[in-house]
């Protein structure tokens, strides 16, 4: 087991130092000049200051200089400045991520707790009702574009019906709790702010149902599949033979062998939830890093660019690794194959 | 077999039926809970009454330390935060007005700047504004040379003479100076305050001043409102400054909430959330028409939407003036302002917006580019292309009030298209765009121009250098002479005839095809009263806003 688990996080590093280098040289291809993009006009005319500017951000390095540059910084912990905010990029992301982090969590949550139970029941139940609405939701959810789906949930349920708050993390006029983990639910809970908590929790409804909907419907077809699969085994066969009363073969003996294929579609569902919020970000104005990722490649931003995939390189290496794991202690097998 | 199955499950259903249900109503009502009471009556607490909250997309923002503001966004906060020591009144691009200088004065020498300081002006700490904070400002900003450091790149010295009295000294006396100093990043900043944060002006303050992180979260400055805190992306936060010298403000807070949707900040408006909505695009503006709550108010910007077209080497045809008017005289003009900006727009002769000193919509019907196919082909004959010619457009996919480049590059083209000139689109990102347009490497561009202050030189002066490389104008000497002459030109009625003759020299050249100066929609609540906006780039005064 241990031997397993080394030789995995050997590889997992591998798989992240590789993306950074795809990505760096995709983003080195883009024909647009970072400099030219952060600076003035009048500066970005001015040969001596782009050049100082370059020199500044490494940018005139020769490409595998700048890239041995960003790996050794990285080795230090150091993500470099990112060359559209001035400030360390490791900065923005402690500002930015957390915003993400907890939107993307109650999201995650929301998915599970609504779309395993109803896969399960749409499995139970073929073709009922309940099937038809697990169907719909998922059809909707996967296929309804998140742009699309987040405006008009602001429409209805802010703009017309008044039942949930607008845009952004808080009320327009409320303070921000002192900041301790950036994850306001967590920091309004320590210092007992509970009217702020009740704000940011509220805030917090419509944007984890619109990000929530893609997974939940993905949730909810993979559990109705592997449930059916389960289901129609001998040994579920055997088990009604004996009697067992149907709760049991069902959360017993069924859901058990049902989970495996819906825990990796779990965990890479919260990983792609946390890289991938940038639309509803973008309408629910939440500040979080899917707008920053967005802002750094439209900036040709590369620091930024080079940090935030190394993040979401290892959240994607790491989710699968822990994902692998729990499939080690789910299925025994796994660890001997 | 699986029907099988089912049919047995559900046989023993009904119990564990009921648990879902109840699971069911429980997610339900928790949602209901937290919902519930969610929209406290926001909008009619006194908490809220006492609070302008403004709508705006601040992702542009890089910095909030005067020294270095020269985003689109950030000049807003910063205005509010910092005086200058003149500024412009709102409709006005033209004549100066006193702030927290009430005097300046060219000294005989010809090239020192007198300013004598009003008396008992005190920054939101409560201590006095002295000649000494006045020359540490200048002084710093000098040291430390980030980007709007170039407007002033040519002041020599500031000296604090007693303390209601500051010299500037300029290296080159024929440049603007005043003009340039009433916008944002020369706000005069409190130097005890700023040197105790690691501010400084010593000469290595490049490297050795560290204020600028303080400077994002507080502001040091005289204006009627104070930064206390800016949290990016998000929103940044104002208090009032109850020793402002024009007398307390009408909040007790301002709020500029970032929303970079403009349909979230159409909602937010709508429901009062918002109390002024900047980033509206004309259908969204069109929908507040009959909103009883709210009404909407134009500002004629001095930004405008430009096509540069270039005597490129690639193009032998573009290098042919006549070639290059031709296409001047064949643009629908009225059909871009009507049709594609709603009306909401006008157009100056040239690279001088309408507004500023010598530039006027009527100086345009007068002497700028019109509608003419008649002209346009006897100009394409003139050039020996009787039969037109090709030539590339490149643009980026971007909208610049509610138009989009894309829109607008089809328009041209087909207005092009009725005189023989095919324009090819070449539509690419917007970094890619500058990038290939900076590099001098563009057949004709859509691009767009914003001033960092009302100043006519740092226009003129960009088409006849930076602006110039780009569409590969050899610039004539006297053409050169004539922004020269209109720059150090004092007298505003002289400077404005100067720069007449340097605006008919523009169209002449037949670079620059300038489309559209926006007249921006602003939708204000009418709980709101005395919010002026301005176009001379801080967007609004926000010290004159109180509650109706």
């Amino acid at each position: 087991m241990i031997r397993y688990v080394g030789s995995r996080l050997l590889t997992s590093v591998v798989m992240v130092l590789l993306s950074t280098l795809v990505i760096f040289l995709i983003a080195n291809t883009v024909p647009g000049d970072p400099a030219l993009v952060a600076m003035g006009d009048m500066a970005a005319s001015d040969p001596a200051q782009v050049k100082a500017f370059r020199a500044e951000y490494g940018l005139d390095l020769p490409l595998w200089e700048q890239y041995g540059l960003f790996l050794q910084r990285l080795v230090h912990g150091d993500l470099g400045i990112s060359i559209s905010s001035r400030r360390p990029v490791l900065d923005d992301i402690v500002d930015y991520a957390p915003a993400t982090l907890e939107l993307a969590t109650i999201a995650f949550i929301l998915s599970i707790v609504v779309g395993l139970p109803l896969g399960v029941l749409a499995a139970v139940r073929r073709d009922s009702w309940i099937d038809h609405v697990a169907r719909a939701v998922s059809l909707i959810g996967v296929s309804a574009p998140t742009f699309w789906l987040a405006f008009i949930m602001l429409a209805i349920f802010y703009g017309q019906l008044d039942w949930a708050p607008g845009p952004g993390r808080l009320d327009p006029v409320s303070f921000p709790p002192d900041r301790i983990t950036g994850l306001l639910l967590i920091d309004t809970a320590l210092q007992g702010d509970w009217a702020t908590f009740h704000d940011a929790a509220a805030h917090l409804v419509l944007p984890s149902i619109v990000l929530a909907m893609a997974t939940l419907g993905l949730v909810t077809r993979t559990t109705r599949a592997a449930m059916l699969e389960a289901l129609s085994q001998d040994y579920v066969r055997v088990a009604r033979a004996k009697g067992l009363r149907r709760r049991v073969i069902v959360n017993g003996h069924a859901l058990p062998n049902a989970l495996l294929p819906v825990v990796t579609l779990g965990g890479l569902a919260y990983a792609n939830l946390l890289a991938g919020a940038v639309m509803t970000e973008t309408v629910f104005s939440w500040p979080g890093l899917g707008r920053y990722t967005f802002r750094s490649a439209v900036t040709v931003d590369f620091p930024a660019i080079m940090a935030i995939t190394a993040i979401v390189a290892a959240v994607f290496v790491l989710v699968n690794l822990a994902v692998d794991l729990s499939y080690a202690m789910l299925d025994p097998r796994v660890t001997k194959r | 077999m699986a029907d099988e199955t089912d049919a047995a499950c559900q046989a023993a259903a009904p119990g564990d039926w009921d648990r879902r249900s109840v699971l069911a109503l429980g997610v339900g009502s928790l949602l209901a809970t937290v919902l519930q009471g969610a929209r406290p009556a926001a909008a009619q607490s006194a908490q809220r009454r006492a609070t302008l909250v403004i709508g705006l997309d601040i992702s542009d923002a890089t910095g909030l330390d005067p020294v270095r503001v020269y985003q689109y966004s950030n000049p807003l906060p910063t205005h509010a935060a910092y005086d200058c020591v003149v500024t412009f009144a709102s409709g006005d691009a033209v004549n100066l007005k006193p702030a927290l200088a009430t005097k300046w004065e060219y000294q005989p020498d010809g090239k020192t700047v007198r300013l004598t300081l009003r008396d008992g002006v005190k920054f939101a700490s409560g201590k006095p504004v002295t000649a000494e904070d006045v020359r540490f400002t200048f002084a710093r900003q000098l040291a430390i040379k980030d980007q709007p450091w170039q407007y002033i790149s040519h002041v020599e010295d500031v000296k604090a003479v007693d303390p209601h009295t500051v010299d500037i000294v300029l290296k080159d006396p024929t440049l603007p100076l005043m003009t340039i100093i009433a916008s944002p990043p020369f706000g005069i900043t409190e130097k005890a305050l700023v040197e105790a944060h690691g501010g400084t002006d010593a000469a290595d303050a490049k490297e050795k001043d560290k204020a600028t992180e303080w400077l994002n979260q507080n502001s040091a400055g005289s204006g009627p409102y104070r930064l206390v805190g800016w949290q990016r992306n998000q929103q940044i936060q104002m208090v009032k400054n109850p020793h402002y010298w024009q007398g307390p403000p009408g909040y007790e807070r301002v709020l500029i909430r970032h929303m970079s949707e403009s349909a979230a900040q159409l909602l937010a408006i709508q429901r009062g959330d918002v109390d002024v909505a900047f980033n509206l695009i004309p259908e969204q503006i069109a929908t507040l028409k009959d909103d009883p709550n709210i009404h909407v108010v134009g500002m004629t910007s001095l930004d405008f939407v430009y096509m540069a077209v270039a005597a490129a080497p690639s193009n032998p045809a573009l290098q042919n003036k006549y070639a290059r008017q031709a296409i001047g005289y064949a643009i629908d003009y009225d059909g871009i302002i009507n049709n594609l900006a709603g009306g909401k727009a006008t157009r100056p002769v040239t690279f001088l917006p309408v507004g500023v000193n010598g530039s006027t919509a009527e100086l345009t019907k007068e002497i700028g580019f019109k509608e003419d196919l008649a002209k346009s082909k006897e100009l394409l004959a003139k050039a020996g292309l009787p039969n037109g010619f090709k030539f590339q457009l490149a643009y980026g996919n971007a909208s610049i009030a509610g138009v989009g480049y894309q829109t607008l590059a089809q328009k041209i083209q087909a207005d092009l298209a009725r005189v023989g000139i095919q324009a090819e689109l070449a539509p690419m990102d917007q970094v890619n765009m500058r990038t290939m347009y900076l590099g001098g490497k563009a057949e004709a561009v859509l691009t767009f121009w914003n001033p960092p202050a009302p100043e006519n030189w740092l226009w003129s002066s960009a088409t006849i250098n930076r602006v110039a490389k780009r569409v590969h104008w050899d610039v004539p000497a006297e053409v050169r002479q004539l922004v020269a002459d209109a720059a150090a030109e004092r007298d505003l009625g002289k400077s404005a005839e100067l720069y007449k003759k340097y605006q008919a020299a523009m169209v002449d050249a037949a670079n620059h095809f300038v489309l559209i100066q926006p007249i921006y929609q602003v939708a204000i609540r009418k709980n709101v009263e005395g919010l002026e906006l301005t176009a001379n780039g801080w967007m609004a005064e926000l010290g004159k806003a109180k509650p109706a």
